[in-house]
């Protein structure tokens, strides 16, 4: 057969990919599909499936506990996509001055990312710990602006903003590695020639670092978006009262009365919805 | 518009002083170009001037206002930068009354004054484009046409040129020598491109190591360099510099003897003329084959020059010939029939000649 040198090279790609398709389909397509297959089952805990149709789902968008936990999802997603953004903007923004110990600082600020989650949930709790901790020991003995001890983590209202805390905590380096790598290609003379345009430093920043950083901006949103949508451990070791959509999908399925196929139709609806969340944020934002 | 002056500019980066002490008054429309090697400091001069960095000690004045501690913002200079600096992000239209939008101009003034400079650069098709889209010419347009629009007391242009090709890079100076007869702002440019300097400058700035050489009109400086240094920085290709010894009345060269007529020894009255070691220098240009010399001409000649290759450029030769033990560059019409390995006499106008100090290299007057 003659095939042109562009075919060729096409199917040579084609076996180049061959292996990691046949991964990704085994390891993740598959899962999503059995995943689809078992919301429309109720699932005995002997391995026998009843099929139920849409029944799965009729209770899940009448059960006032996934309202809550999809509202609490969206504070902790936007609470922490946002915040860690803009905390990982304005470090990179400081670490971009010149200053003496620059190098080590900049190494520092990368230290919670590094940091296993495990170890320091605990030390988190400590802090926030109502007997023991610095923050009740700072606010109450010390400042004096409250008279008495709160758990914050104990309750789960003023837990998930200690929750997102730790979020943005943890991962403000990343942001703030990737915003500072764009930082330091954008050309200086871009900077000089917007100040000849008469832009004092905030119009610098608008009409030359924003632009420059968009699609960073816009790409590190919407990683963080999906990492954060389905997070887990981070909200679970740190206060497993404070119930986004995959907590609340973990007791559904392993706890209590379990239930896996309500599980798999939650986590259904929870997959059509970021996959909705994303194709329009890549349209639209990062305009692909 | 406004002139600018410099009083004792001091520049130093670190413990390295870049600048020192330099004087330089610009007159009000005057078209000023500060020429150099790479590294003598006329970028930094520049960069002073619109305040991109700090002086060290000494005053910028723009017009009649003290410009020491003015944010380049408030300068009200424009700027074509060697790399454009263009807003990515902005399409053409943008890019160039972005200024003029910054200084909230009514919108009748931005229009009429975009369409103007849009015209004079041909920029009309262009309008919608983002940066990446045009031709390395076309960003240079824009870059132009962003300074011009903004109707800046100053136009500074730091090697706006150099990353365009030959062909273009031609087309544009005249574009500028155009322009700037038009608009008629004061301007200062940096180049290390001598031709570009004396092309556009009405007054061209010399500067090696941080400190101003010379001074004058292109034709001043090309005719009389102050010093061995402008002398073979100026002018393409350079003017050979030749071990000689002066006489009474004649240079003596590799055993030729140079005649004076034109009373040079009137200008060298206080010097000894006793065989005192000098540098001769001679453009390349002012050396005519002897066969060709007209006969009223005083010309000294110098004999059996020896030559070492030719490489024909079209209506001129370029010759290397070797005189005694010392290489020299000659430019000769397209008469020559010489070929390499020949003798030639060489004619040459001693009143075009110029004599150095040997030590300091300056000129011997």
């Amino acid at each position: 057969m003659d095939l042109s040198i562009a075919q060729r090279e096409s199917r040579l790609g084609w076996r180049f990919i061959a292996p990691s398709v046949g991964v990704i389909g085994l390891l993740i397509i598959y899962p999503i599909l059995y995943n689809i297959y078992l919301s429309f089952f109720d699932v005995k805990l002997t391995g026998d499936k009843l099929f139920i149709g849409l029944a799965n789902y009729q209770r899940l968008l009448s059960d006032a506990a996934f309202y809550g936990a999809a509202i609490t999802t969206v504070l902790y997603l936007v609470g922490t996509v946002v915040g860690s953004t803009i905390i990982g903007l304005m470090v990179a923004l400081l670490m971009n001055m010149t200053f003496p110990f620059r190098n080590l600082v900049r190494t520092l600020i990368l230290l919670p990312y590094f940091a296993p989650v495990i170890s320091v949930v605990f030390g988190w709790q400590f802090i926030f710990d109502p007997v023991n901790g610095i923050y009740n020991h700072l606010v109450v003995d010390v400042l004096k602006i409250s008279s008495s001890r709160h758990s914050l983590i104990g309750n789960p209202n003023s837990a998930l903003g200690v929750v997102i805390l730790f979020d943005i905590w943890k991962h403000f380096p990343l942001s703030y590695m990737l915003i500072i790598s764009k930082l330091q290609s954008i050309n200086k003379d871009q900077y000089e020639a917007a100040a000849m345009d008469g832009c004092g430093p905030i119009g610098r920043f608008v009409h030359v670092t924003l632009p420059e950083l968009y699609f960073v901006l816009g790409t590190l949103m919407l990683l963080r978006m999906i990492w954060n949508l389905n997070k887990f451990e981070d909200v679970f070791l740190l206060a497993p009262n404070v119930e986004t959509l995959p907590i609340f999908t973990y007791y559904a399925a392993f706890t209590g009365i379990i239930d896996q196929g309500f599980a798999a139709s939650i986590s259904v609806v929870q997959f059509g919805v970021l996959a909705l969340l994303i194709y329009f944020y890549v349209k639209k934002v990062l305009k692909w | 518009m406004a002139g600018i002056r410099l009083e004792n500019i001091n520049k130093k980066f670190g413990k390295t002083e870049v600048l020192h002490q330099v004087n330089l008054e610009i007159g009000d429309g005057e078209f000023v170009v500060l020429v150099g090697p790479s590294g003598c400091g006329k970028s930094t001069l520049l960069r002073l001037v619109a305040g991109l960095e700090d002086i060290t000690a000494g005053n910028i004045f723009i017009g009649d206002a003290l410009m020491n501690r003015i944010e380049p913002q408030h300068r009200n200079i424009a700027m074509v930068f060697q790399n454009y600096a263009l807003y990515p992000h902005k399409n053409v239209r943008e890019n160039i009354i972005f200024g003029l939008k910054r200084a909230h101009a009514p919108k009748d003034v931005i229009e009429s004054r975009l369409s103007k400079v849009v015209n004079i650069l041909g920029l009309e098709d262009f309008l919608a484009r983002k940066p990446a889209q045009l031709s390395g010419g076309q960003r240079q347009r824009v870059a132009m046409g962003r300074a011009l629009v903004r109707d800046a007391k100053v136009f500074l242009f730091d090697e706006p040129l150099s990353n365009l090709d030959a062909k273009l890079r031609n087309q544009m100076r005249s574009e500028i020598r155009r322009i700037h007869r038009e608009y008629q702002t004061t301007s200062v440019y940096v180049t290390h491109d001598q031709v570009e300097a004396m092309t556009l400058g009405e007054r061209v700035v010399v500067i090696r190591d941080g400190y101003i050489e010379q001074q004058g009109t292109p034709m001043e400086i090309y005719l009389h360099p102050d010093n061995i240094f402008v002398a073979t920085f100026i002018g393409a290709p350079s003017m050979n510099i030749l071990d000689a010894r002066l006489f009474d009345g004649y240079v003596e060269l590799e055993g030729c003897k140079l005649v004076m007529e034109n009373g040079t020894p009137g200008q060298h009255r206080e010097l000894p003329k006793t065989g005192l070691p000098v540098k001769l220098g001679i453009r390349p240009d002012f050396f005519i084959d002897r066969r060709h010399a007209g006969d009223g001409e005083a010309l000294a000649v110098i004999h059996n020059a020896r030559i070492d290759l030719i490489e024909p450029l079209g209506f001129d030769k370029e010759l290397d010939v070797q005189i005694g033990s010392q290489l020299m560059k000659v430019r000769l019409d397209l008469r020559t029939q010489a070929t390499e390995g020949d003798t030639i006499d060489l004619c040459v106008d001693m009143r075009r000649t110029h004599l150095f100090d040997i030590d300091t290299g300056q000129r011997l007057q």
